[in-house]
């Protein structure tokens, strides 16, 4: 009886339900005290003078941190650069304002309300220069775009595209995206009598990650980060807008040390617009080139995104166009915009998201131009291997969820012809895109424990952002022991529990999985080598290495599995109140043998090795197909999705029950996307105009169709031992170019600017 | 700031009296909005929740009066049949929880162009009783509204009730959004027929500085529609009627949609709800001839 694969509840789901788990903000604190930060109002300039002598001066108000009096704090090192930080410039130490929303005063205070009445009282005059806002400038290559250099080429695909038969030339646009998690970023910050320091995020960036970007931020050598612990229990979403050190993470714990006491910051919904990054707008020209069979013969994928003094992080939109069609000749270029804006950062399906829009919008126009079925049109440049690396796929089941999609979704009732498909008034337009997605195997470590009871114990630093983890390595854990999920607590989101790298890029599953499911084998077979060497166990004088998990916490003889033992037994017999196994995964065996759970560790090397599992043998992508049917009214332009399906090849399904809302929560991002996410900025002013959710609208359940997900639910047999890839991202990934694309078809209008809104589907 | 709360009506009209800057609050669902958002930071608020009689609704002879603290999740429930067009309108605010705490007073206190229930106060003659310590007057609803956020309630007044007939006739509500659900509209548009009076209400909202009615359109109608031997309404009716009601907006380009697609969307939703309100009405003859 095995766990893995069945539909297990969420072990947290009635806490949930019953808002009964506690979430950062909601752990109580002895003398916590409060802080607000206080944003400024220009997109550029310097401050000219600021006066916080009012606020000082308020009730309860302990202190008032401005680029005066602030503690003076370091760069911090990049992510992309081993760091733990997007925004490299550290708030508070000069007088220039860099974007609009930039902390220029954080107040603390006994109460939020008194904190927050203070920084009404703190009056700041600027010298306002001219920000520039929008993707007009000038544009320059990155350093670096998802550690590969901005330009990638193979062959020549401006020669091919001079001789193609057939071209598409196209440019399409994505606005600013915020992730717009429901819970509010929280920190709580506290530092001990031994000058140790406690800090309590709602973090999704991995807890061993900010604990270096504490370190680095507040003076403390590496070696003594150990004095740091970071806990993260419960996330109530992320979305790439928790990750990575920001300065609203560090200041609390800057001030927390001046006032000797805990200092928390939970921010509001507008200030979450500018204090956690954002996806960058993008503007990307496609270029296709094919043969009249619709062979490409040539794709050019040029993305311009935003650049920041804060920091850079271009959008990596051409990065699926490299590995996704069978093309001898690719070009794929990132080039930035300088704008007076935040730095941007990883945003749900960050790449693929926008540039499969770009995408796979293309790829529609081209299979219009060549009155091809746009399904076909993708077989036809099915990639049977890697084109960006030429080496084979750990495993592709791409085709198969072409074709099964296509069955479940009725796809061959779809009428070539744009307009001719109508239900009533509404025109019917059917809609499909590739998915693909680059999830990671980040390290991994984790330590299991058997207990006297038979129970056990995993741990493992990294969080669980919502997507089920509490829930997925218990099962794991408890099939490579031999028991119940139930019998098995997952414990995370600590410091104290061995490292691992923040669950970010769809990593969760097969990075801690096979963490999991090692160290829960090792502490197994310690467990059985006790039984063999003790006379009294029916195991005595078998080999260790061949006893078997035959359930209910037993282990049996391989010949004979009426012999078996119990954990319980075992260790009543031997004395032992527990036993135990640490184990890591996706790491270098010199890693296995020094890093423990307590020490800090260096991000960049462990980037470096996370990045090449498989010693550049193969290539490992999460793959799906995309159909959706839109209704649209001709008279008012008005987008209804009315069916999805979904179908990806995820590997091995670890439980069907939180796979699939991963895809649900996916495909309605992707719908999102299509049809109304968006941020504004004020084209002079060059602030969001509307920085709450009102104005930035995200699907209601009004909005979201019956979604039909299917997974291949095939075991990837070189990805790990547990055969699983990445589900979180890869359902985004399509949706949009599949809802533009079925607009197209309903109605013959081509919207290549998202969000598709309903004035330019008239007339 | 001040957190009145007074537990009759009566008390709360002395305090208004007395601080008429204070703001009323009811459900919170506007109110609370715009603190939050620090577009607004008044003296004193004055919490109307604890007046149970501002949350009664009575009806005497088809006429109504509907307390200004009933929610729209009541008016959906219980005023379904009798105020159809209000019940409609009621439903396409935002989600359930705000359903059940915001209210039609707070609608025309807050007086927004695009306030969901205005245009069905206009096409279907609502008359708002408006109280203040110094007696009470009745207030037809198009004169209530006098510019973006601006109605005609003196400083020292509050919202007691609405007053309105049991729908005579067919009525009908649209709204375009920018998505399905818990959405400002972009415009919308209400429809009520009066056949015993030979004669129609229609109004426009979220489409110029005031919710209005779209009086050419409604005079049009009247003497197009034939009463008496009902019969299906030609296309150019329809059309003509759409046009009309688009020239009385003067909407403006915001983020939510352009001064152009609202006109025209108004002139689609004005024939389509026509369509129906007329179908109904058809459906009824037939059923009373039968």
């Amino acid at each position: 009886m095995t766990s893995v694969g069945t539909p297990v509840p969420r072990v947290d789901g009635l806490l949930k339900a019953t808002g009964t788990a506690r979430y950062t903000a909601d752990i109580p604190f002895e003398d916590l005290t409060h802080a607000v930060l206080l944003q400024a109002t220009i997109a550029r300039g310097r401050i000219a003078s600021i006066d916080a002598s009012a606020a000082e001066a308020a009730p309860g108000v302990l202190l008032v941190l401005t680029h005066l009096n602030a503690p003076r704090l370091p760069r911090m090192r990049a992510f992309a650069k081993g760091g733990s930080a997007q925004q490299t410039v550290p708030a508070l130490q000069d007088d220039r304002v860099r974007f609009a929303g930039e902390t220029v005063a954080f107040v603390v205070a006994e109460s939020q309300e008194q904190a927050r009445y203070a920084a009404m009282l703190i009056s700041v005059e600027y010298d306002e220069e001219p920000p520039a806002v929008g993707l007009h400038g000038d544009a320059y290559p990155p350093a670096k775009v998802n550690g590969q250099p901005p330009d990638y080429r193979r062959g020549d695909a401006e020669r091919a595209l001079a001789d193609a038969a057939v071209t598409v030339e196209r440019t399409y646009r994505t606005p600013v995206h915020h992730h717009n998690p429901i819970e509010p970023p929280v920190t709580i910050a506290s530092w001990d009598d031994d000058g140790g320091l406690t800090v309590h995020e709602a973090a999704q960036g991995g807890v061993h990650m900010m604990r270096l970007g504490f370190a680095e931020a507040l003076g403390i050598p590496r070696r003594k980060a150990g004095s740091i612990r970071v806990v993260s229990k419960f996330l109530g979403g992320g979305f790439g807008g928790k990750g990575f050190m920001w300065p609203r993470n560090i200041l609390p714990a800057v001030a927390a040390r001046l006032l000797g006491r805990p200092v928390k910051l939970e921010l509001t919904r507008a200030q979450m617009y500018t204090s956690g990054g954002y996806r960058s707008e993008t503007v990307q020209r496609l270029r296709l080139g094919a043969d009249r069979d619709g062979r490409l013969g040539s794709i050019v994928h040029e993305s311009t995104s935003t650049g920041s003094d804060m920091g850079e992080f271009p959008e990596p939109c051409a990065q699926i166009t490299q590995m996704l069609y069978a093309c001898p000749n690719v070009t794929g270029t990132h080039r930035l915009v300088r704008q007076n804006v935040g730095v941007p950062t990883f945003t749900r399906a960050p790449g693929e998201g926008p540039g499969s829009f770009a995408l796979e919008s293309a790829l529609d126009e081209l299979a219009g131009e060549l009155s091809l079925d746009p399904l076909e049109l993708r077989l036809r440049n099915y990639a049977e291997t890697d084109p960006e690396h030429d080496r084979p796929w750990s495993s592709k089941g791409l085709r198969e969820c072409y074709s099964e999609g296509a069955e479940r979704f009725g796809w061959s009732a779809r009428n070539p012809e744009p307009g001719s498909m109508r239900d009533g008034r509404w025109l019917v337009g059917y809609g499909m895109a590739t998915a693909a997605y680059s999830s990671h195997t980040w390290p991994t470590f984790a330590r299991v424990r058997i207990r006297a009871d038979g129970t056990a114990v995993v741990r493992c630093a990294t969080t669980d952002i919502g997507t089920g983890t509490y829930t997925v390595m218990a099962q794991v854990a408890a099939d490579a022991l031999g028991v119940r999920p139930g019998d098995v607590t997952f414990e995370a989101g600590d410091t104290r529990y061995p490292f691992a790298f923040p669950p970010v890029s769809s990593s969760g599953a097969r990075s801690i999985g096979p963490a999991v499911r090692a160290a829960a084998l090792a502490v197994r077979t310690r467990v059985a080598r006790l039984a063999v060497k003790d006379r009294e166990s029916p195991l005595f004088g078998a080999d260790a290495a061949t006893v078997r998990a035959i359930g209910g916490g037993r282990l049996a003889r391989a010949d004979d599995p009426e012999r078996y033992d119990t954990f319980v037994d075992v260790l009543e017999r031997a004395g032992l109140g527990h036993v135990e196994e640490r184990k890591g995964y996706g790491v270098m065996p010199f890693l296995h043998s020094t890093a423990s759970g307590i020490a800090p560790w260096p991000v960049g090397p462990l980037l470096r090795v996370a990045t090449r599992p498989f010693a550049g043998r193969y290539s490992t992508y999460d793959f799906g197909a995309q159909f959706v049917e839109v209704r649209v009214d001709p008279d008012l332009g008005v987008v209804r999705v009315s069916r999805v399906v979904g179908v990806y090849d995820i590997g091995r399904v670890l439980n069907p029950r939180t796979a699939r809302n991963q895809a649900v929560g996916g495909i309605t991002w992707g719908i999102g996307m299509a049809l109304m996410e968006r941020t504004t900025t004020h084209p002079r002013l060059g602030k969001y105009t509307s920085p709450n959710l009102s104005g930035y609208l995200l699907p209601t359940n009004a909005d979201v169709p019956d979604i039909d997900v299917h997974f291949l639910d095939r075991p990837d047999p070189l990805v790990n031992p547990l055969g699983v890839k990445g589900v979180g991202e890869l359902p985004v990934v399509g949706v949009a170019a599949a809802i533009a694309n079925a607009v197209h078809h309903a109605t013959g209008k081509r919207v290549r600017s998202l969000p598709i809104g309903p004035a330019e589907l008239l007339g | 700031m001040d957190f009145l709360r007074p537990n009759t009506f009566a008390e709360a009209l002395a305090l208004k009296a007395e601080q008429p800057d204070a703001v009323p609050i009811a459900g919170g669902t506007d109110v609370m909005v715009e603190l939050n958002f620090d577009h607004r930071r008044p003296p004193a608020l004055l919490d109307l929740t604890r007046i149970a009689e501002l949350r009664e609704w009575s009806a005497v002879d088809g006429k109504l009066r509907v307390g200004s603290g009933v929610p729209y999740a009541r008016i959906i429930e219980q005023l379904g049949g009798q105020l159809p067009g209000l019940a409609m309108a009621s439903r396409t605010v935002g989600s359930p929880q705000i359903r059940n705490r915001g209210t039609v007073g707070g609608n025309l206190g807050a007086a927004s162009p695009a306030g969901d229930t205005h245009p069905v106060l206009l096409a279907g003659d609502a008359v708002i009783e408006a109280a203040s310590a110094r007696g009470t007057r009745m207030i037809p609803a198009a004169e209530f509204y006098l510019g973006v956020k601006r109605n005609a309630l003196e400083p020292d007044e509050l919202i007691a009730a609405v007053h309105l007939n049991a729908a005579p006739g067919p009525e009908q509500f649209a709204k375009v959004g920018t998505r399905n659900a818990m959405v400002i509209a972009v415009c919308s548009f209400a429809i009520a027929l009066h056949p015993a009076e030979k004669r129609v209400g229609a109004a426009v909202g979220s489409a110029a500085p005031t919710p209005r009615h779209a009086t050419a359109a409604e005079e049009f109608l009247a003497g197009e529609l034939d009463w008496d031997a009902p019969k299906p309404l030609l296309d150019s009716v329809k059309r003509r009627f759409g046009e009309l009601v688009a020239e009385a907006a003067s909407p403006i380009d915001d983020v939510r949609g352009s001064a152009a697609y609202r006109k025209h969307a108004l002139a689609v939703l004005a024939r389509r709800t026509l369509g129906w309100a007329w179908q109904d009405h058809l459906g009824k003859e037939t059923r009373e001839c039968a």
